[in-house]
């Protein structure tokens, strides 16, 4: 039932994902709502997913690393939904949705994690994890926004008009929501990052190594492009490709929590 | 026979000179109806009038008559020395066709471009207004919505800008979204800067204008709704603008790199779009690379309204397509209004005989009982719907093909039952007499109306 349930969300995902595409790059007025209908769908099917598992004994909530994944993508799922009302960029879910589907498709990879560490107070670590899953939704969003600056701003200077260049946002609207998601999302993610460090040197985790030190780098290049931003009205493309640097560099800090757990499980 | 007429004149035919004479603006259309109506005694008019087309569509029993009328009534218009030739019309189902295609914009001067259908809906809703629209124009501008719907739905023929001043509009709200509160700053006094300029001020940006003569700044921010400002505070504009519009007669570069660097830093990187229309330019094209500045130079513009009008050009086939469908479902709609009183007529037709000949042989053959007279009776019954059988099952089948209203008049001939239906209120679907229909002939056959 549940595995039924995860194939069939994850199949949701993956149809919404290809329809964006579609809804980006071809002419398609006639199914303009049907990409958001099939993610809606996914999102249910997710939700249900969660109920389901969270029924399941767990020391305390987002302990578990597949989880933690999982709540990341619908988070950015959701969060993504609220965007493209506010702004009317629904065709961001091209860049955002294969984000989400990723980090579905991983919680699945990990359904049977050990929690990350069973020694430090829940509480904290509950907050730690729950404000790292806000920054990564924020940043996602961020990300999305970035990636599509980026090509239309190339389109631009290349003189390509054509449909791409029409259904993708205006360059204004996508550094608006780029900077704004980056502004939520850092505070969170220095959160994090403090908590963190906390741990780290109160522990005796020596692994946690790589991860810290990319989850630094992420913290540097989005400060940088915050600073930036607001004392030197930094903006636009290298505004947005700092973006996407650090949220690679985030989700690199993801993939080592990840390995790390499934190496801890081996 | 009623049957759709049109006469009118476009920018195909006449100039504008001759054009403007004619116009009618929209709060004098429904009055302008009546009167037409009153003069000419058409059953049903409509006055489409914009700046590219004046035609007057109607529908009379005598079409023939009713084309001349018409012709007449906006040939009274025209200026006296103007040749008959700009008026063109057309007759039958092409004017359907021609109501089709004006209404999705594949006759504008500009193919694709969207005001058209708003001035047809206008035109039409002066002419329900007026009460002058029946049925058959009612049906024939109905429909032409729905097409004009479908072909901006199916095809591209409305995508893309094809005129300079409004790419560079369209290109200003791709960079800064939305235009309001923007400021555009027009350096130079070039005739296609202004129109970019007005284009540009139609979206909400305000208008700031600079030129090295400060009397020609100061008319053109007149004519144009903008602010005069003095040429010597060029750097500050520049700095404070988010739209340039550069058409100076200069033979040098004006906006070089070493003046926008300085520009680009006051500027705190904000976004600069800059439209050079100039000839010979303006803008150095290393100007161009730098970050957060687009420099469009009126060549890019230009190849992009040619190839947006390439892409319309190929989609207008597949539009002409979806017309002819169109007007395929008009014609069945119009055989399918006039199949069913050719049945009832033609039952009728051959019952009146049959009841003729009864009512003979009855007086001749005296003394016939009651249950004799009803024998008789029951076989010229059954003979009528034997003989009719067949081409009843026949008429009803072949109506639905594409050249049914063949047949429908071809068993109105054959039977003489022009009269018979023409007086048959009871199968008329609408009370006003309106939708008499009567043969097609004309209307499947085409135009009998060559345009001139």
């Amino acid at each position: 039932m549940k595995s039924g349930l995860f194939i069939a969300t994850a199949v949701l995902y993956a149809i919404a994902c290809v329809l964006y595409l579609v809804l980006l790059t071809r002419r398609a007025d006639s199914m303009r709502r049907l990409p958001g209908t099939v993610f809606v769908m996914a999102l249910g099917g997710h939700i249900a997913f969660l109920t389901l598992e969270s029924s399941a004994p767990v020391e305390f909530p987002l302990g578990d690393m597949a989880q933690v994944l999982s709540v990341s993508s619908l988070g950015i799922g959701i969060a993504f939904l609220l965007a493209s009302y506010r702004f009317d960029v629904t065709v961001l879910g091209a860049f955002v949705v294969p984000v989400a589907l990723m980090l579905f498709l991983a919680s699945g990879l990990g359904s049977d994690y050990v929690p990350v560490s069973a020694q430090v107070e829940s509480a904290m670590l509950t907050l730690h994890i729950g404000a790292n899953i806000l920054g990564l939704v924020a940043f996602a969003l961020a990300f999305g926004a970035g990636v599509a600056y980026v090509l239309q701003e190339r389109l631009l200077r290349r003189r390509q008009l054509g449909g791409l260049f029409q259904r993708l946002p205006a360059l204004d609207v996508l550094d608006t929501i780029g900077l704004r998601a980056v502004l939520t999302g850092f505070p969170l993610l220095t959160f994090g990052m403090v908590t963190g460090t906390f741990w780290l040197l109160r522990g005796d985790s020596g692994g946690f190594f790589i991860s810290q030190a990319l989850g630094l780098i992420a913290w540097a290049i989005f400060a940088a492009v915050i600073v930036l931003r607001v004392a030197a009205g930094w903006q636009g493309r290298k505004a947005a490709i700092g973006t996407i640097l650090g949220f690679l560099c985030t989700l690199l800090v993801l993939a080592g929590y990840v390995v790390r757990a499934a190496v801890g499980n081996a | 026979m009623r049957d759709f007429v049109v006469v009118g004149l476009s920018h195909r035919t006449a100039p504008v000179e001759v054009r403007e004479r004619l116009a009618v603006s929209p709060e004098r259309l429904e009055s302008e109806l009546r009167d037409i109506v009153a003069s000419t005694g058409l059953e049903e008019a409509l006055l489409i009038s914009t700046c590219n087309r004046v035609e007057l569509y109607a529908t009379s029993d005598d079409p023939a008559r009713a084309l001349a009328r018409a012709r007449e009534t906006l040939r009274a218009r025209l200026p006296s020395d103007t040749s008959d030739d700009v008026l063109y019309s057309e007759r039958g189902i092409a004017v359907v066709r021609h109501a089709f295609r004006v209404a999705s914009s594949l006759d504008s001067l500009v193919v694709g471009e969207p005001q058209i259908l708003g001035q047809v809906k206008e035109a039409y809703d002066a002419a329900k207004g007026a009460g002058t629209s029946g049925t058959l124009l009612g049906r024939c501008f109905s429909q032409s919505f729905s097409t004009a719907k479908r072909v901006r739905n199916e095809t591209g023929i409305a995508e893309g800008t094809v005129s300079v001043s409004s790419i560079a509009s369209e290109l200003a709200k791709k960079i800064f979204g939305h235009l309001d509160g923007r400021t555009t700053l027009l350096l130079g006094a070039g005739e296609m800067g202004e129109a970019a300029a007005r284009s540009l001020r139609q979206t909400g940006t305000q208008l700031h204008v600079t030129n090295r003569s400060e009397d020609r700044a100061q008319a053109l921010a007149a004519s144009c709704g903008g602010r005069a400002v003095p040429y010597e505070q060029l750097t500050t504009e520049l700095a404070t603008a988010d739209v340039v519009i550069a058409s100076t007669g200069s033979p040098k570069f004006i906006l070089t790199p070493e003046l926008m660097r300085g520009v680009v830093r006051s500027r705190r990187h904000r976004p600069l779009f800059i439209i050079d229309i100039a000839v010979p330019r303006d803008v150095d094209p290393r100007v161009g690379s730098m970050d957060n500045v687009f420099v469009y130079d009126v060549d890019d513009l230009q190849q992009v309204a040619e190839e947006n009008l390439a892409v319309r050009a190929r989609e207008a086939a597949d539009a002409e397509r979806i017309i002819e469908e169109e007007v395929d479902s008009f014609l069945a709609w119009r055989r399918s209004l006039e199949l069913a009183p050719t049945i009832v007529a033609l039952r009728r037709r051959f019952g009146a005989v049959a009841d003729e000949e009864l009512k003979r042989a009855m007086s001749r053959l005296e003394g016939l009982s009651p249950a004799d007279q009803a024998v008789l009776e029951g076989m010229a019954r059954s003979l009528v719907n034997k003989l009719l059988h067949q081409p009843m099952t026949q008429l009803k089948a072949g109506a639905a093909e594409p050249d049914g209203s063949y047949l429908i008049d071809a068993v109105r001939r054959l039977f003489g039952l022009q009269d018979q239906v023409q007086n048959e209120p009871a199968a008329e679907p609408e009370p006003s007499g309106e939708a008499t229909p009567t043969s097609l002939a004309a209307a499947a056959v085409g135009s009998s109306g060559k345009p001139k």
